[in-house]
């Protein structure tokens, strides 16, 4: 391998390096023969028979004989991800409710908890509830399981070096250290990582959903408001701070509606929930099945749900043209409530991206909603922990 | 996405009696890709899937399948293609369970029995390959689904037998919000799957939803077939009501009039 052959790496780096390819392609693409591992990573058949002992040894894979091949010659050895017996607890703070999970290695949900979150609930506060249904999944967890870590999704700005949440306008937080909070209740000494419910969306269907094989990509995440994962050249964009993303506050109308973030026009004030509601004159109302409401009583003939719908529609157009412009992303996914907004207003949405995005930019853009859905939080969430042991396999336990 | 069409038709004419209801049709579907098929009532949809699919013969045209001349006689022939149709009535068995509708009358058997665990393992990997999560046991029976869960079934049967090129008309009439947009969620993943899908719709919602071209019929002509990213929803809808939008649609048949082309003029099918 080239990598052999440059003078900087020590045995140690390149076989940790290795180890690391080799579990990560497991992980992401579940169970695979030894010949396919030799093919894909670039390695000889006795390095990946060394290096899968060595994982299998640390008890994070395991080999076992393929199902009946159907074909002449001694069937290759399967590596399979120890599913469920590697795994991470992921959270995910969203605006209307608190969700926890165990996820094994190989991003399979193995168990979850939900819980319903109060608006005005502060860390310190959310943190005890996530703690209580984590030490509840923790009874059914079998002896002899690794734990890896914890990852955190929150729907607000993450800032990157220690997790703090610094803004999310939504949850009412202002400088707020969840990572801390939960690591001081679980009182364990696994590693939390903290992230944006966008961002780790983004990464999840990267990795393992819609999005697999696209390099460049805007996930759009809705609920009361609209933020964005971006991935640019296969790679995470978080900016200098780890705050990129925060789509939903393009200021789009001058002197428009006052945003909850305190500027007046933002973008999701006329795509997010209160923007939605507002146009439906459901002022008072608030909540994801609200919203769910509005797009119901629009298919069902309702003049002003309807005329909201498509004005919000229009407005996703709007923005999302102005992204695809600048980012010129193979890949679009509507996540959330941008999900629901997408597919019932897509010819509002497509008419205006149609109209004000440039055609070479539109040319290969496709508009997808996610494969894992909701889900994606939790196992983006999930993914956060996972990333450290992929980087240092047999010493991040 | 593809370069070659998987179908290709040419000039496809197609008359019952008197009536001349497909007239120098062109149609392609590409593999990865939807093409929805609009137009408005008796514009020809239908007939012309049941021509594509071997119902109806045709009375002059020409089919290309994966680049190569074929002709399409009968529904078999279209089967042995792996081109299936989901009809807007399911044709599904309320009394049976999901698996026994998937493969009613193309039973799987071992011996003189049938094989019940490979149709049900055949069934259950359908479903997870289209990512659907929403049926809960393979053997419940259809008549206690839900709307969408019995387009699910369908769609599932349709492309149990390595199709690849699926019809669906109308899949989301009749369906509730929710419903809906987990049928079209679904519709996107057989393409994305490497599928071709012909999506016959009224609803441009959904059209725009997850199509990749548009191909419009109006009074048995197809009028225009283009990109979604190049077209809007204003152009569609006139080229259903008009066919004509600007410079997409028929030819101006002279300067004398502002409306349609009669029907009867001859046809110029512009790009």
């Amino acid at each position: 391998m080239a990598l052999a052959m440059r003078a900087g790496p020590s045995q140690d780096e390149i076989r940790r390096q290795n180890l690391g390819a080799l579990l990560r392609y497991v992980h992401v693409h579940g169970a695979t023969s030894r010949a396919e591992l030799t093919t894909a990573l670039g390695l000889n058949r006795s390095t990946i028979g060394a290096l899968t002992a060595d994982l299998a040894n640390a008890g994070l894979v395991s080999e076992g004989t393929p199902k009946e091949t159907g074909r002449a010659g001694r069937p290759s050895l399967v590596v399979r991800p120890e599913s469920a017996r590697v795994y991470a607890y992921a959270y995910s703070v969203e605006v209307d409710r608190l969700r926890a999970a165990r996820v094994g290695l190989g991003g399979e949900v193995l168990d979850r908890r939900e819980l319903d979150r109060p608006r005005n609930l502060v860390a310190g506060e959310a943190a005890p509830l996530l703690a209580g249904a984590v030490k509840e999944m923790h009874h059914s967890v079998p002896p002899g399981s690794i734990c890896v870590g914890a990852g955190v999704a929150v729907c607000g700005m993450v800032r990157r070096e220690d997790g703090l949440v610094r803004l999310s306008p939504t949850t009412g937080w202002v400088d707020e250290p969840i990572g801390a909070a939960l690591a001081a209740e679980l009182g364990i000494d696994v590693p939390i990582t903290v992230g944006n419910v966008a961002d780790v969306a983004a990464y999840a269907e990267h990795a393992r959903g819609v999005a697999a094989g696209c390099d460049n990509v805007i996930y759009l995440y809705g609920d009361v408001g609209v933020g964005a994962g971006i991935i640019a050249g296969g790679r995470r964009l978080t900016g200098h701070g780890g705050y990129s993303g925060e789509v939903g506050h393009m200021v789009v109308v001058r002197d428009g509606v006052r945003c909850d973030c305190g500027r007046r026009g933002c973008w999701e004030t006329e795509i997010g929930e209160h923007g939605l509601l507002r146009a439906a004159g459901r002022c008072d109302a608030r909540g994801r099945d609200a919203l769910l409401g509005v797009f119901d009583a629009a298919d069902r003939g309702d003049a002003r749900a309807q005329t909201a719908v498509r004005q919000a529609g229009d407005w996703l157009g709007f923005g999302v043209a102005n992204l695809v412009n600048i980012f010129n992303p193979e890949m679009v996914i509507f996540g959330g409530t941008m999900r629901d907004l997408y597919l019932a207003a897509a010819a509002q949405v497509r008419s205006r991206l149609n109209s004000n995005g440039l055609p070479a930019c539109l040319e290969h853009v496709r508009l997808r909603t996610p494969l894992l859905g909701d889900d994606a939080a939790l196992i983006g969430a999930a993914e956060l922990a996972f990333e450290r042991l992929l980087a240092d396999p047999l010493d991040a336990g | 996405m593809s370069a070659t069409p998987l179908l290709e038709l040419r000039g496809i004419d197609k008359s019952f009696g008197p009536v001349q209801v497909l007239r120098d049709v062109a149609f392609t579907a590409y593999p990865g890709e939807v093409t929805a098929l609009v137009g408005d009532n008796g514009a020809g949809k239908s007939t012309l899937v049941k021509c594509i699919s071997g119902i109806y013969p045709t009375d002059g045209g020409e089919f290309h399948f994966d680049g190569r001349p074929v002709s399409i006689n009968s529904p078999r022939d279209a089967a042995a293609l792996g081109i299936e149709v989901v009809y807007q009535d399911l044709a599904l068995c309320d009394n049976l369970d999901i698996v026994q509708n998937m493969f009613l009358g193309r039973e799987k058997r071992s011996g003189i029995v049938l094989d019940e665990p490979t149709m049900e393992q055949m069934a259950a990997e359908t479903l997870a390959g289209l990512s659907v999560r929403t049926v809960k046991s393979l053997r419940q029976h259809v008549a206690s689904l839900s709307g969408g869960q019995r387009q699910t079934v369908a769609i599932a049967k349709a492309v149990l037998w390595n199709s690849r090129l699926v019809i669906l008309d109308e899949p989301t009439a009749a369906l509730g919000v929710a419903q809906t947009a987990q049928v079209l969620e679904l519709v996107r993943r057989l393409a994305d799957n490497g599928l071709a899908v012909v999506l016959i719709s009224h609803n441009m919602n959904d059209v725009f939803a997850v199509s990749d071209r548009v191909a419009a019929l109006y009074l048995g002509q197809m009028v225009a077939q283009v990109k979604t990213t190049d077209i809007t929803h204003a152009q569609v809808v006139e080229l259903i009501t008009a066919g004509r939008s600007g410079n997409l649609g028929l030819a101006d048949p002279g300067s004398n009039g502002t409306g349609a082309a009669p029907a009867d003029t001859t046809p110029g099918a512009a790009r």
